[in-house]
């Protein structure tokens, strides 16, 4: 199916488009019905095999869900660049995408984009199928040469790029007869300012609450710390290094030699008697601040214990009173 | 080793056989006390030599020692030869019944110095793991050699391995044993505040007996005094006058006495009220035993020296006879230094004449002696100009900014976060303590205003 386009277009994708499919694919996702279970399954099945439903296996998984949509942008000369997407009902029983709301929906916007155009629909999945080309035809009268965006939902932590691929449609002649197949066209990325900034505000959030001072500040010093880790580290390599070509175990490399000793030179960069006294006071400084914090904290936790022990085992406190509830 | 056993063995057959045969004359002996022959100690012996290897067979010769020991304390005047036998590091168990049997009669002074000897030797090579199999009478054995090292008058000689004594027997640092009052009585006795010191930088998170807290602090207290660390002294002074009791005992009597001079001299200031979190018996009777010492305290914040002197002049018995003459020598010394520090909060540059006459000394080389003892305690910051008699008052010369304040920030940092770790577990114990779940089940409001659902009345514990 993916051989390389050949028409010669250029794709260009906008962010919006993917965080717009993988929501989509997300909220379908988590309002899908809990799976049936096994032993209802298995008596569907096993009445007819005339055994027990016991021991039948475990079911597998559903199916993820297919989600349809469509993509709208702007075709100039060669490029095409996608801007938005929304979404559409998938009809099962004519195995096409709803008409009437795609027409209804495609009035909507342009009269708020007037430039956009329908480029074409996405789908979710690993790969694209037969059933596919018939959505993509019945979709020609809208657009003669549509676009198929393809998002792999599948989370691959060891894949490095964007598990999104867009295909066209072009004739081939396969085994005599001319058919439309799908091939895979490259693309390339291209961002607005302000999608830049939410992609670079959604990359940085990794606490589900983030946002508050204190979640930042930890997130700050974590990275601090895996940052003067890495440096130990990489200085400990370089140690052992050089440890051993002092030994012998290792040939003299004197280009190597000079870079670590000019690496050396360059290295106290302020060693005056002002910057450590300074330096010693913004220290002593801040760990009179943690100091505090902690005492806080003990006085609060020693608060409630010395509560606790008093309602536990104060014989001369409030007797049988309904304290009141605010 | 066996060829002496065995002529050992045989001699002490012919003693049997003496024995038996007076016996015969004589009525036969009640059967409910066990005559312990010395045939029997021998065995013991080379029992406790044979059981002694692995944790197992320690714990079978715990459980046989306990059976022996009511007769092994009948022999006690014979058991001594024995003791040579056994290695008190690996034998410590046996060795420990056996001495402790040894020394519980009465004991003379020659015996003591000889007993006092084998003990020291033995505190200080015994196994902890033997020793914690029988934590009581270990306790009790190393109380005994406190007073026969204070019968020989020599207690520096009980200070060490009464301090090794206390590490082994203590299951961690953070419990209070009945042998700490003991070795802070010992440290005091023979002077030697700093080993004393060493005990009392440990905090205390578990006591089982009240009265070794009280004793422990107490002690403490007096050898801070002694070491001259008043703050800390007043600490756990403080904790003994504020301790829970039903009944005032004489021990927190005497704390308070110290607890009003140490304050006048720390502070400079007494208040004879206690916190509310003192108990209350505490509260009402400590004022009746202590008349002199608020009075004292009255007199200072008037703070005319020559009536502090002629009352100190007039109650010198009862200060004497409560042993705190030294202390309340200090606290006139301590006038003179509160005065003069008074003086640097005024004044700039001053004549030693001048000091000499506000502070009520008689001369201006007393004064001088006086504000030179004060600078080298580090109590001021002053120059003292010898040509012309005049004494410039300077600022405190601490910035704060040296590596070594951040080393203290940091380990009280540690210390408290050590602090906050325990805090949190005990509130979850006490979270879960059914005590207090009955009560807080109680208190609740019968029903929540912003739900209908019934409530629980009450937690059935």
């Amino acid at each position: 199916m993916a051989s390389s386009s050949s028409s010669g277009l250029t794709f260009k994708l906008h962010p919006l488009v993917m965080v717009n499919i993988s929501d989509h694919y997300t909220r379908v996702k988590s309002q899908m019905n809990p799976p049936v279970t096994s032993t209802s399954c298995s008596n569907t099945n096993g009445n007819g095999n005339g055994e027990g439903g016991d021991s039948a296996a475990v079911k597998a998984p559903p199916p993820p869900p297919r989600v349809y949509g469509c993509v709208i942008g702007v075709q100039r000369g060669r490029t095409v660049e996608i801007f938005n997407s929304f979404e559409l009902l998938y009809d099962s029983a004519t195995d096409s995408l709803d008409r009437a709301f795609l027409l209804k929906k495609q009035e909507l916007y342009k009269k708020v984009f007037p430039n956009f155009y329908v480029l074409g629909w996405y789908s979710t999945g690993s790969d694209a199928e037969e059933s596919d080309m018939h959505i993509h035809k019945a979709l020609m009268d809208i657009n003669e040469s549509p676009v198929y965006v393809l998002l792999n939902p599948a989370i691959n932590h060891a894949q490095k790029d964007l598990p999104v691929t867009i295909y066209e449609s072009e004739m081939h002649v396969i085994d005599g007869i001319p058919q439309l197949i799908f091939v895979n066209s490259s693309y390339t990325i291209e961002t607005v300012e302000a999608e830049r900034i939410s992609v670079d505000h959604v990359a940085h959030l990794k606490p589900s609450d983030g946002g508050s001072a204190a979640t930042q500040l930890a997130a700050h010093l974590t990275s601090i710390h895996s940052a003067i880790k890495m440096l130990n580290s990489r200085i400990r390599v370089l140690h052992h290094y050089l440890v051993a070509m002092q030994k012998g175990e290792i040939p003299y490399e004197n280009s190597l030699l000079r870079q670590v000793s000019s690496l050396l030179r360059r290295l106290p960069a302020i060693e005056s008697e002002k910057f450590q006294d300074d330096f010693l006071m913004e220290y002593s400084d801040t760990l009179l601040i943690t100091y505090l914090a902690m005492f806080t904290n003990c006085s609060s936790t020693m608060n409630e214990l010395v509560e606790k022990f008093n309602t536990a085992y104060d014989r001369h406190s409030r007797r049988g009173g309904r304290t009141a509830f605010i | 080793m066996e060829a002496g056993k065995r002529k050992t063995e045989e001699e002490q057959q012919t003693l049997v056989d003496r024995k038996r045969k007076a016996e015969i004359s004589e009525p036969p002996p009640p059967t409910t006390t066990t005559t312990v022959t010395m045939n029997a100690v021998e065995s013991l012996v080379t029992q406790i030599q044979g059981l002694s290897g692995s944790p197992n067979d320690v714990v079978a010769l715990h459980a046989h020692l306990n059976k022996v020991d009511e007769a092994l304390r009948g022999e006690s005047a014979r058991l001594l030869p024995f003791l040579d036998q056994l290695d008190p590091s690996i034998h410590s168990l046996g060795y420990l019944y056996l001495l402790d049997a040894c020394t519980s009669g009465p004991v003379s002074k020659e015996q003591a110095t000889n007993l006092v000897l084998i003990t020291s030797r033995f505190l200080t090579s015994c196994s902890t793991e033997q020793i914690r199999l029988a934590p009581e009478k270990f306790t009790g054995m190393c109380k005994r050699f406190k007073d026969q090292v204070l019968l020989i008058e020599a207690p520096m000689r009980g200070v060490a391995p009464l301090l090794v004594a206390v590490r082994k027997v203590q299951p961690s640092s953070e419990h209070l044993t009945s042998l700490h009052p003991d070795f802070l009585q010992l440290c005091l006795l023979a002077k030697c505040y700093k080993t004393g010191v060493s005990l009392l930088e440990d905090d205390i998170f578990e006591v089982t007996q009240p009265r070794d807290l009280f004793l422990y602090c107490y002690y403490g207290g007096m050898i801070c005094i002694g070491q001259k660390h008043f703050q800390k002294a007043l600490e756990l002074l403080h904790n003994v006058v504020t301790a829970p009791m039903t009944s005032i005992n004489a021990i927190a009597v005497e704390a308070y006495k110290k607890y009003a001079l140490v304050s006048l001299i720390d502070n400079g200031q007494f208040s004879p009220s206690l916190p509310k979190y003192a108990s209350s018996s505490a509260q009402r009777n400590f004022k009746n035993f202590c008349q002199p010492y608020i009075e004292l305290a009255n007199t200072y914040s008037n703070g005319k020296i020559a009536e502090l002197e002629t009352f100190v002049q007039k109650h010198r018995e009862k200060f004497d006879s409560d042993n705190n003459l030294g202390l309340v020598k200090q606290v006139v010394s301590s006038m003179y230094k509160r005065n003069i520090q008074r003086l640097t909060q005024t004044y700039l540059t001053l004549s030693l004449q001048d000091i000499a006459n506000t502070v009520q000394l008689n001369s201006a080389k007393e004064a001088e002696m006086h504000v030179l003892q004060m600078i080298q305690d580090g109590e001021i910051f002053a120059t003292i100009n010898q040509k012309d008699g005049m004494v410039r008052f300077l600022e405190d010369p601490e910035q704060y900014k040296s590596s070594g304040v951040i080393e203290r920030i940091d380990s009280s940092i540690q210390r408290l976060m050590t602090l906050s770790k325990k805090l949190t577990n005990m509130d979850e114990q006490m979270s879960c303590d059914s005590l207090y779940l009955a009560k807080a089940g109680r208190e609740r409001q019968r029903f929540d205003f912003d739900d209908f659902d019934s409530v629980p009345q009450k937690f059935n514990m």
